[in-house]
């Protein structure tokens, strides 16, 4: 039976859809089926990476119980991994959508974890996969929730920040707790400098131990150089030896184990 | 058959019969408890739905939430459907069950001798369902 891992983050811009994207593509490229989900509704952005325009149905359309998931779903197993099957689902982007999105009432989204709950049976049980991974909003969003609660595994990425330390221990406290999940803790965007050192190193892990108790799963340094791609490569197909994805292995190893 | 065979057999089939009766009795005379606990509850006062999202999930105490979202996640249980999953025994699970019919989060039908406990996310969903299934 495969797994939903959800990677989730208490504030934006900690990394959540490099490290979906990246994932999806090193699991594929290990030779497995993997399903990869835009569940930000909000500010979707696997449409910009994958370089997709316009679509037939977007994931907002299954959820609205207007299609089933596979109508939703596009392979890149062709032109974006080396081997193994890769299918992703996009958020529609437009301006139109986002704001219907942020509009539902209550019994909708009970109908929308429904539907994400059934994903379960229809892409792991069905289409046999090994891995769906849910991109999120970031913070306390009813659909991050939603996916939360569906998911097998969670990853909640943080950065060195205090705002988003202090958040993310909260979240953790007052979400991730309450739903039992198996969670793991990436931070991201950390000084190579502390990294370096493996006194100063491992103080940080003891902290963050001390802090969140959760299981630490990678501390990942800052790359300028994926930075500067701006979202573009997906590096565990174009640069496999890339240190980014040497460590994104270790993570993909321990996901599984968890 | 011999006599003393078919007595057994008869006295076998009794006893099954007042087992699933005292099963009911036991179901009923916990949502009497409950009701006695909490008064007539009734969610939906001050408009505000009585609908199992994630917001009322978070909102429930620790030991109804885990029956609920393993109710969620089965779509459709019995209480010792839930009791596997939650390892917990089946009259703590069919009393929490019980209790979250009371709340008006879950609905609950007998089909023969079995109580199906359900989240009722509205007939239109499972008619959406079978224009799939005819597609």
């Amino acid at each position: 039976m495969g797994k939903i891992i959800v990677i989730h983050s208490y504030k934006g811009g900690t990394g959540k859809t490099l490290l979906a994207v990246n994932l999806a593509a090193l699991y594929a490229n290990q030779g497995k089926g993997v399903c990869l989900l835009d569940l930000d509704f909000r500010a979707p952005s696997l449409q910009a990476v994958f370089r997709v325009h316009n679509a037939e149905y977007w994931l907002n359309d299954y959820l609205n119980g207007v299609c089933e998931i596979k109508k939703t779903l596009r392979d890149f197993s062709q032109t974006h991994v080396r081997r193994g099957k890769l299918l992703v689902g996009f958020a529609n982007p437009s301006t139109e959508a986002i704001r219907e999105m942020t509009a539902k009432d209550r019994k909708w989204e009970m109908k929308a974890l429904g539907r994400l709950l059934s994903l379960k049976t229809s892409l792991l049980n069905d289409m046999q996969l090994d891995f769906v991974i849910f991109d999120t909003s970031p913070g306390l969003q009813y659909s991050s929730i939603n996916a939360i609660v569906s998911a097998d595994v969670a990853l909640v990425v943080s950065g060195m920040d205090i705002s988003d330390i202090k958040g993310t221990q909260r979240m953790i406290n007052e979400l991730y707790d309450l739903f039992e999940k198996k969670t793991g803790l990436v931070m991201n965007k950390v000084f190579t400098e502390i990294l370096q050192s493996k006194t100063h190193r491992a103080d940080l892990a003891k902290q963050l131990l001390n802090s969140y108790n959760l299981p630490l799963i990678e501390m990942i340094p800052c790359f300028c150089d994926i930075l500067r791609e701006g979202g573009t490569k997906i590096f565990a197909t174009e640069n496999l030896e890339h240190p980014f994805i040497k460590i994104l292995d270790r993570v993909a190893t321990t996901i599984e184990n968890l | 058959m011999t006599l003393p065979r078919r007595l057994e057999q008869s006295s076998a089939s009794i006893l099954q019969k007042i087992k699933e009766s005292l099963d009911r009795l036991n179901e009923k005379m916990e949502v009497m408890i409950e009701i006695q606990k909490h008064g007539q509850h009734t969610p939906s006062q001050e408009g505000i739905p009585d609908v199992l999202d994630v917001m009322t999930l978070l909102s429930l105490p620790d030991h109804l939430r885990k029956t609920a979202v393993t109710l969620c996640k089965l779509d459709q249980a019995t209480a010792d459907e839930v009791a596997e999953q939650t390892k917990r025994a089946r009259a703590v699970e069919s009393g929490y069950l019980n209790q979250l019919v009371l709340m008006g989060y879950v609905k609950k039908e007998r089909r023969g001798r079995k109580a199906y406990f359900y989240v009722d996310r509205e007939r239109e969903e499972k008619e959406a369902n079978k224009t799939w299934e005819k597609s």
